[in-house]
């Protein structure tokens, strides 16, 4: 076993892992029964049961196509945008399907807040990008706005760079620094749940070191969902790792166990770089 | 050539050097042939642009002067000037505008926003395609037999209703366009932050698309402030000083075709100075539609 992982280019840092404080995993914040979903007839999840433990970090792999960003559209009902797509089972929070008819989806994207793959600035003022987000759900004063604005760019790491300069376009900032806005956007309007979707896969090696430290960091306060197509960024990053494979959960555990002892053959293809 | 171009390819593959020597020069035979019809073609395109410019500009400036902006229209021989329909344009191609940019934008994002795929929203597309292509006279036709004929007659609001109407397929065009043309991530992006629907195409499409739709409404602005046909059937031109909508009204183009054709040299002289605004005006609006309001990749 430990053979093969050197010789693997992607190999996982397993120092890093056996060193995390959150290898045991919490109580569970999102409870996923039975779901399937269809992109028009094409089942792109099939019988998916997982839990996400509050507070922690589940790193989601597998190949292109496994259905693992699908499952990120699924928990924030992105996938209503588009009609042909649907989703059956169960996704519960809070005792609650968040998948059924008649949930506000307004509110429950506020709850599960999602940081995308290219950075999507608004064409608009730093400082706007962030307001606008808190205004769709709360009203605030000026200076209660300011304040919000100034928590959440120093919670995303970026406040020392852009604090003399909250009127500019959020267009001229540099990709890694566009990315930590979307971040800084995303927990403004103070979300239980994050979603990132592979989002260091457009930025070059030292913004994503940012970005994962971040996410490290999050972690206090946000149950973090990561779809991840580096498995080292998984090791970094995760306390639970899920693989996927062909629409299916193949298996789920603790980073170190899903990194060094998968019970499964095909999740230790995978990981040791065999397919995908 | 063929017959040993044939034994060429039974032999396999060598190359035969006399045969591509002649493929070559026959290449660049072809080429040498296209290149020059593009560039007569380019040429006497050029040579008759300059020759309506300069026609223009000489003609033109040689009747321009001060009075041209403070006289109105006046009989021949008393050197009136063309105060009346600069103002006359100015109004109805304002509320041309005026009507027509709304409703082309909320048209266009109906298109690009709510009906894609949808029956009605093709349709619509294909009807606005029709209306950006229809001969304007038909439009001012319409407008005549809808506004003019039932009421109390000719009216600078009808000519401007007309110009509207011009207006709206292009604006529905360029706004959709724009539309489309924003990436998927962005609208999603807005989405998820709990945004409904209108809150995230107004917030957050707009200002994306805002210079290129700008630059659809100059050019149906730069269209609407040349158009003849739908003014002469709605506000018909008027040679004394009115701003009364409900009342015939004058306009440059509408002045220029009354006067160019009469036997009066003034009126003449007067019809190439309207002619040199509008090109100039619209000249402007094209400049600012390209170096000012360029569309962002």
């Amino acid at each position: 076993m430990s053979s093969t992982m050197n010789d693997s280019e992607n190999k996982p840092n397993i120092g890093a892992m056996e060193a995390r404080s959150g290898a045991i995993l919490s109580e569970s914040r999102i409870s996923i029964r039975n779901l399937d979903f269809f992109y028009g007839t094409n089942k792109a999840l099939k019988g998916i049961n997982a839990e996400f433990p509050n507070r922690q970090v589940t790193g989601m792999i597998g190949p292109s196509g496994c259905g693992k960003s699908t499952l990120l559209r699924v928990l924030n009902r992105m996938y209503d945008l588009y009609p042909g797509q649907r989703a059956t089972g169960e996704v519960l929070m809070d005792g609650e399907n968040i998948i059924a008819p008649g949930i506000d989806l307004n509110q429950l994207r506020s709850r599960i807040g999602m940081v995308f793959q290219k950075p999507t600035p608004f064409p608009m003022s730093i400082y706007d990008n962030i307001a606008f987000g808190v205004k769709l759900h709360e009203q605030l004063s000026k200076a209660e706005m300011d304040e919000r604005v100034e928590w959440s760019l120093t919670r995303a790491a970026l406040w020392g760079e852009v604090k003399d300069r909250l009127g500019a376009s959020a267009m001229g900032l540099s990709g890694g620094q566009q990315q930590r806005l979307c971040i800084a956007r995303t927990i403004a309007v103070r979300p239980e749940v994050i979603l990132f979707d592979e989002p260091t896969s457009a930025l070059d090696p030292i913004s994503t070191l940012k970005i994962e430290e971040l996410i490290d960091e999050l972690k206090r306060d946000f149950t973090i969902v990561i779809v991840t197509h580096n498995m080292q960024q998984a090791a970094r990053c995760a306390d639970q790792v899920a693989f996927f494979y062909l629409g299916e959960l193949v298996e789920v555990g603790t980073a170190t166990q899903m990194f060094t002892a998968p019970a499964q053959r095909r999740t230790q293809e995978y990981i040791t770089g065999r397919f995908g | 050539m063929s017959a040993t171009a044939a034994d060429a390819m039974m032999a396999g593959p060598k190359r035969n050097a006399k045969v591509a020597d002649a493929l070559s020069r026959s290449r660049q035979r072809t080429n040498r042939i296209i290149k020059a019809l593009c560039v007569t073609a380019t040429g006497i395109g050029l040579v008759f642009l300059f020759a309506i410019l300069a026609t223009l500009l000489w003609l033109g400036f040689a009747g321009l002067g001060l009075s041209v902006f403070t006289e109105s229209t006046k009989p021949p021989g008393s050197h009136g000037g063309l105060l009346n329909a600069i103002i006359g344009s100015l109004i109805q191609t304002a509320i041309g505008t005026a009507i027509g940019t709304p409703i082309g934008i909320m048209v266009g994002t109906y298109l690009s926003e709510y009906a894609v795929g949808t029956k009605l929203g093709d349709a619509v597309r294909f009807v606005s395609d029709v209306l950006l292509s229809a001969p304007s006279i038909l439009i001012g036709l319409f407008v005549y037999q809808v506004l003019v004929n039932p009421f109390d007659g000719f009216s600078g609001i009808a000519g401007g209703i007309a110009l509207a109407v011009i207006v709206i397929p292009i604006v529905v065009r360029t706004t959709e366009d724009m539309l489309r043309l924003i990436p998927v991530a962005l609208r999603e992006a807005a989405v998820a932050l709990g945004a409904p629907k209108w809150k995230s195409i107004v917030m957050v499409c707009y200002p994306a698309a805002r210079d290129g739709i700008a630059t659809g409404v100059l050019l149906a602005v730069a269209r609407i402030a040349g158009e003849t046909a739908p003014l002469l059937f709605t506000s018909l031109g008027n040679l004394n000083w009115s701003l009364n909508l409900g009342r015939p009204m004058a306009s440059l183009p509408v002045t220029i075709y009354q006067y160019a054709g009469s036997a009066f040299d003034d009126w003449v002289q007067l019809a190439w100075v309207g002619a040199l605004l509008i090109t100039f005006g619209v000249l402007a609006l094209n400049i600012l539609a390209r170096f000012v309001l360029r569309p962002r990749a």
